[in-house]
């Protein structure tokens, strides 16, 4: 298992992969300021597979838009290996809920997409795209369309999409939130094998606790007005991890409690 | 790893690009039957009329072999052609262009937001003034009154499309390294437009055929100048042979383009 599989250079810089430092975010409502977020601080460690939990309308989206750069924070920052993030880079692995694919590339395409534009030669591409389609098992799926493809099959692809530039951090708004419970579960087991597999640090967002419990290996929870982190919750479960298991329930059982606390 | 894709896959896929694969014979006949019955109308009613009110559709038959055998139903229509092409080349390449352009950046848009909203509603006909002063009695003149035309179906239909275009889509495209307007535009806002931006172009080169008649008004040959010459003469069946011409042409052009344009949008 990849959990916190640190190098070394990061180990003794000290520098966590991620540093949620301190970020707050005011909107101009039309009810005047709304206060979205107040000194949210998180790190996350290079390997690591962290999820944010809340209930909904803690801000959970917006932290996510923040982390990737598509939104700036009113106070705070966010910094990835030590470099703060102002605007989306090839650093930063975006999955989103609704994939978000382009309509108008083959799967194989889109997994490409960021090859492309990052330069990569035409052979090494198609030989990297093959690979990680294998790797989301996509393989014999290259040059279909994603309007023939299904929720959790458009959701693989836009992981491997996001992996193919290679980011020091995958990150994934409520990824499996659109597709139904027994896809959901194996996607779950998918993205766990991945991360093993890639040793990649991944920050997670989801309002599923259980969800958050079976992939974590900390759980951040967050409250509402203001949106902030409540508590940071340690996942001390042996993986795989089975909702039967005593540890398991009881680890869920306090991340529930903490949010509807 | 076991990875199982046993998922529901939607196998609906049509073969795009397949123009015959849309005819069904059922609606073939009514059509069929429908022309039919235009023609026996027709015939009745130009039975009662003297000719320079209403030919038979034989005499019609009669003449588009005469103008076709003379050779004078190609000049008319290469003349024609002539001024077609650059005017719809021109009008649809800066009509999108303009459509990107504005749809994309809110300044340009703002500028230009006042001095569209007076030009939009100018016909391409009130322009040959403006046709004849700048470029003479010639195709290029007449290419300027079709360009005009396009222009503004293409601006719109682009300008439309472009909007649309998801945020979201840009922003995954700037995480995954695209840096810069030009990149955005080309990697995802043209293609992700393209359904809107070829529904523009279609639309554009089918008014580019009708706006013919009025790029020859002020004396440039081709199959206009015909039909407005025989209509002078009260010559009704050399007005509906050249009629008949440019309908055939526009027919042409819409299928090989509407052929093209699935072959574009075969993700769709």
């Amino acid at each position: 298992m990849a959990m916190n599989d640190v190098t070394p250079d990061e180990e003794e810089a000290g520098v966590p992969r991620v540093r949620i430092d301190g970020v707050g975010k005011r909107y101009e409502g039309s009810n005047g300021p709304v206060q979205a977020l107040e000194g949210v601080s998180v790190d996350v460690s290079a390997g690591e597979f962290v999820c944010i939990v809340g209930p909904s309308g803690c801000g959970k989206t917006t932290l996510f838009r923040i982390i990737a750069g598509l939104e700036s924070a009113t106070t705070g920052s966010v910094s990835l290996d030590g470099d703060r993030v102002d605007a989306p880079s090839t650093d930063l692995g975006l999955v989103f809920q609704e994939y978000h694919l382009f309509p108008w590339r083959t799967v194989a395409g889109n997994v490409g997409f960021g090859l492309e534009q990052t330069g990569v030669a035409a052979a090494e591409r198609e030989r990297r795209v093959r690979k990680l389609l294998d790797l989301v098992g996509l393989d014999g799926f290259a040059d279909t369309y994603p309007r023939d493809l299904s929720g959790g099959m458009k959701q693989r692809v836009a992981l491997a999409r996001a992996l193919a530039v290679d980011p020091g951090l995958l990150l994934m708004d409520e990824p499996f939130g659109a597709v139904d419970a027994q896809t959901k579960k194996m996607l779950q087991d998918e993205l766990l094998d991945i991360w093993t597999e890639t040793g990649k640090t991944i920050l997670f967002v989801t309002h599923d606790v259980e969800e958050a419990v079976k992939l974590a290996d900390r759980v951040v929870v967050m409250g509402k007005d203001p949106g902030h982190v409540r508590e940071t919750v340690e996942v001390a479960v042996e993986r795989p991890r089975s909702r039967s298991d005593e540890a398991f329930g009881a680890t869920y059982e306090r991340v529930l409690g903490l949010i509807e606390g | 790893m076991a990875i199982d894709v046993t998922e529901d896959v939607d196998h609906t896929t049509g073969t795009p690009g397949d123009v015959l694969a849309d005819i069904d014979g059922r609606r073939a006949l009514r059509g069929l039957g429908g022309v039919l019955v235009f023609l026996l109308v027709w015939t009745g009613a130009s039975l009662t009329q003297p000719s320079y009110v209403l030919p038979t559709p034989f005499a019609v038959a009669e003449t588009s072999y005469a103008q076709a055998a003379s050779g004078e139903l190609f000049v008319a229509l290469g003349n024609s052609v002539l001024h077609w092409v650059p005017g719809a080349v021109f009008g649809t390449g800066l009509g999108i262009a303009a459509g990107i352009a504005l749809a994309w950046s809110p300044y340009l848009d703002d500028v230009s937001s006042p001095v569209v909203r007076v030009l939009r509603p100018v016909p391409p006909l009130a322009l040959v003034g403006f046709a004849i002063a700048w470029f003479g009695i010639n195709h290029a003149g007449a290419a300027f009154i079709i360009a005009v035309g396009a222009f503004w179906i293409n601006f719109y239909a682009t300008y439309g499309g472009v909007e649309g275009v998801s945020e979201d889509l840009l922003d995954v495209a700037r995480s995954l390294g695209v840096q810069g307007d030009l990149d955005l535009i080309r990697t995802v806002v043209v293609p992700a437009s393209l359904p809107e931006i070829t529904t523009g172009i279609r639309t554009g080169i089918g008014r580019c055929w009708m706006l013919v008649v009025a790029s020859e008004i002020f004396g440039v040959p081709g199959i206009g100048r015909r039909i407005l010459r025989a209509s002078n003469n009260l010559q009704v069946d050399v007005v509906i042979t050249y009629i008949l011409v440019l309908s055939l042409m526009f027919l042409l052009v819409d299928v090989a383009f509407r052929a093209l344009q699935r072959r574009a949008l075969a993700w769709r």
